[in-house]
């Protein structure tokens, strides 16, 4: 576990930083934790994996990165944001623009296409539609799927799904990619493919990545520090 | 978000639901069609009501006619005093039965009378512009000793209605000329039955004779001819001389001494009025001649000043000859139309009228019962609309929490993202107001397309069975209706997704990610 008072002020360099995380459900006086004095900082462009078992806490822990939800107690910055001073049209402008969040389940709307899934983030941040089709095109070509632009998710096998929903998470340029078990529902080929594709965006545009996964393996090959949750707490 | 997409992504979820969309929307489109014929047919009756009131100036007369009515104090204390054990509640009931008994059965009068007096008391009320005294008398029209019984009507030198009747010569300069127009049939009457005896008749005169029924006490004698036969000229002079000479010649009928008694207890006292007292005679410069008015014509009966008469004479001239009767000049006219100069100061008027103590009517009232009744009739059918849209918006907040759950991983999505609670509200505010939209349009379009069978046969309604002829549609359609409609099923139906838009709004995203 990270002291708190060893963490430097908010300063340059630093993509995430969290001070006494705390996130629990149910009530004051029953609380469930789920996250537990939880303190980490990032570099910018780090490659962190996250590893624990299921129910440690990593989704949870990534949900509060990504602005998804809000800690119970303790301070977090990420991207230089106090996301704890956020209000919520701020909070979803954050999500929209500084953070790109990929899912196991790939999380597409399935009545869309590939091409309008992933300009659904440019939509909302309220660009001109021609500049974000444009965009999202460009996306889903680098992630190989220029012939699948008007598919729907149901026509796209569960690679295609995930690398349409890869080409959401980048298609803003976030500073920080974060990955929830992205290749947990893949086949070993396809997952690699995927990864390859995180990975290459991640070390082309100097991205930070936070990858949850319970492949030590793959949290080894790809990613620079290994972070380890366990009933809510980081072990060190 | 810009202003495509928020209408592009609520279109795009209701595509996506196409059945439930249609089925929501034909509620809102009964709804408002409901709502437009109602409110459409509403103005339409509204506005022929004011269209056809306003054809003349009748909105602005006043009938004015002598109050008939028995007052306690016109009756002796003999007269009101009840006799008998009774209770108090049944003593006032016998009074005041003996009171409408002697209002039914002769004894009333007159408490104000229409004498030129009041006429001139009438035409001196702020507000007034003219009074025309409606005369009406039976009696004799002579030309060229040819004499007939007829009616003779007073008419306005400006009567626009007898204007257009001209067949032949002109009609009154002014109300007081001593000339007289006649109808076509009269001359046919007379024997004139040549189109070119009706120019002859101009300019020459015209005799009236009228003989007065009104005395104070006596016998009435009328002549009644077989087959409903019309009183001659001659036979009439006779019945009159006969009934003069009847008081004196009671002793020649067979008659008991008490019947004598009876009889001659109410007669007059003084000498027994000739045929000549009851009668007077007048010429007349005949000026025009009138055709027969047509059934159209006749449909403007319902004007107070409506005239239809055999001989036509200026009211003012009219007045002053049929005062010269006896007993006319007290008994005054029985009614007279008081043209008021502006349409809002009739009901003002009327009132000066009843406080004068005559009886006062106003065409203007009947308008305003008419409207009012027409006012609750379709305020009926606007509330019924109402409920309608009211239940298709209760379909659709229904039918959008549905929504709502149905796309509650769709909204967590959107908000993971980067869709804001206030983007999200708005997306489904839209999808409301736009079923409200689509609803309200194809509603009006609806009730526009009924309106014109509508129209037809509520127009053939009224042609047969009030026989008049509507110029204009019932049906209207003005800017305020098209928008209203419109406004208020947009109105409806986005308040009935608010609630659904706010429980999409407040899905926590990280719930709705995991929610399948």
């Amino acid at each position: 576990m990270v002291d708190a008072s060893s963490l430097m002020p908010s300063g340059d360099g630093m993509a995430i930083r969290a001070v006494g995380l705390t996130k629990f459900y149910g009530t004051t006086a029953a609380p469930v934790y789920a996250l537990h004095g939880v303190s980490l900082e990032v570099r910018r462009g780090e490659r962190v994996a996250l590893l624990g078992k299921s129910g440690s806490g990593k989704s949870t822990l990534l949900n509060l990165l990504g602005g998804l939800d809000r800690p119970t107690t303790g301070d977090l910055r990420v991207a230089g944001q106090d996301l704890s001073r956020l209000s919520g049209r701020e909070l979803a402008h954050f999500r929209s623009a500084s953070v790109g969040m990929i899912f196991q389940s790939f999380n597409l709307i399935p009545s869309r296409s590939a091409l309008e899934n992933v300009e659904l983030p440019m939509v909302f941040a309220g660009q001109p539609p021609s500049q974000r089709r444009a965009h999202a095109r460009r996306a889903l070509e680098a992630v190989g799927l220029g012939p699948r632009l008007h598919h729907r998710p149901a026509q796209l096998s569960g690679g295609e799904s995930q690398r349409v929903a890869i080409a959401r998470a980048l298609v803003n340029h976030p500073d920080i990619l974060l990955a929830d078990e992205p290749t947990g529902n893949l086949d070993s080929v396809t997952a690699g493919e995927v990864i390859a594709l995180i990975r290459d965006h991640v070390r082309n545009y100097q991205t930070t990545l936070i990858l949850v996964t319970h492949d030590e393996e793959l949290a080894g090959a790809c990613t620079d520090r290994v972070l380890r949750l366990k009933d809510g707490e980081l072990l060190l | 978000m810009r202003v495509t997409d928020i209408l592009g992504l609520p279109l795009a979820a209701l595509w996506q639901q196409k059945s439930r969309t249609l089925m929501t929307t034909l509620g809102v489109v009964f709804g408002s069609f409901v709502l437009a014929a109602s409110l459409s047919i509403g103005q339409g009756i509204q506005d022929t009501i004011e269209r056809e009131s306003r054809r003349g100036d009748f909105l602005r007369k006043i009938a004015v006619s002598p109050r008939w009515r028995v007052a306690a104090s016109d009756l002796s204390p003999e007269e009101l005093q009840v006799s008998g054990e009774m209770t108090d509640a049944k003593r006032e009931r016998i009074r005041q039965a003996i009171i409408h008994h002697k209002e039914r059965f002769g004894s009333s009068k007159q408490h104000v009378a229409l004498t030129q007096e009041k006429l001139r008391e009438l035409a001196s009320l702020e507000h007034v512009e003219n009074v025309v005294p409606v005369v009406w008398k039976s009696g004799y029209a002579i030309y060229d000793q040819q004499s007939q019984y007829t009616a003779m009507g007073s008419a306005r030198p400006e009567d626009a209605a007898c204007r257009q009747r001209l067949l032949a010569g002109r009609f009154f300069d002014s109300p007081q000329e001593s000339t007289a127009v006649v109808s076509e049939l009269l001359l046919y009457r007379w024997g004139l039955t040549d189109d070119a005896s009706v120019q002859k008749v101009l300019g020459k005169k015209l005799r009236v004779e009228l003989r007065s029924q009104w005395q104070k006490s006596g016998f009435i004698l009328l002549l009644n001819k077989p087959n409903g036969q019309e009183t001659t000229l001659e036979e009439t002079a006779a019945v009159e001389r006969v009934k003069g000479q009847l008081p004196t010649s009671l002793e020649k009928f067979d008659l008991t001494p008490i019947q004598l008694e009876v009889l001659r207890k109410n007669l007059p006292t003084e000498p027994p009025s000739t045929a000549a007292d009851s009668l007077v005679a007048e010429e007349f410069t005949i000026v025009g001649v009138v055709r027969e008015p047509t059934d159209d014509e006749r449909s403007q009966r319902h004007d107070m000043l409506w005239v239809e008469t055999d001989v036509i004479l200026p009211f003012q001239t009219a007045l002053n000859f049929s005062f010269r009767l006896p007993g006319e000049g007290e008994q005054g006219v029985n009614q007279a139309v008081v043209i008021v100069d502006r349409e809002q100061h009739v009901k003002e008027v009327l009132q000066r009228v009843k406080d004068s103590g005559l009886e006062g009517y106003a065409f203007l009232e009947f308008i305003d019962q008419q409207r009012l009744m027409y006012l609750l009739i379709f305020a009926g059918m606007t509330c019924v609309a109402t409920v309608a849209l009211l239940v298709a918006a209760l379909g659709i907040a229904n039918t959008m929490l549905m929504s709502v759950l149905e796309r509650t991983r769709e909204i967590g999505i959107m908000k993971a993202v980067g869709a804001s609670n206030a983007q999200l509200l708005f997306i489904f505010l839209v999808e409301g107001a736009v079923i409200g939209l689509v609803g309200g349009g194809l509603g009006l379009l609806l009730a526009w397309a009924s309106s014109y069978p509508g129209d037809a046969w509520v127009r053939s309604m009224v042609t047969r069975d009030l026989k008049i002829e509507l110029k204009e549609a019932l049906f209207v359609f003005p800017f305020w209706l098209t928008l209203t409609v419109l406004l208020f099923a947009v109105l409806v139906t986005t308040l009935a997704a608010l609630y659904p838009a706010r429980r999409a709004a407040s899905v926590d995203p990280v719930a709705a990610l995991r929610h399948e």
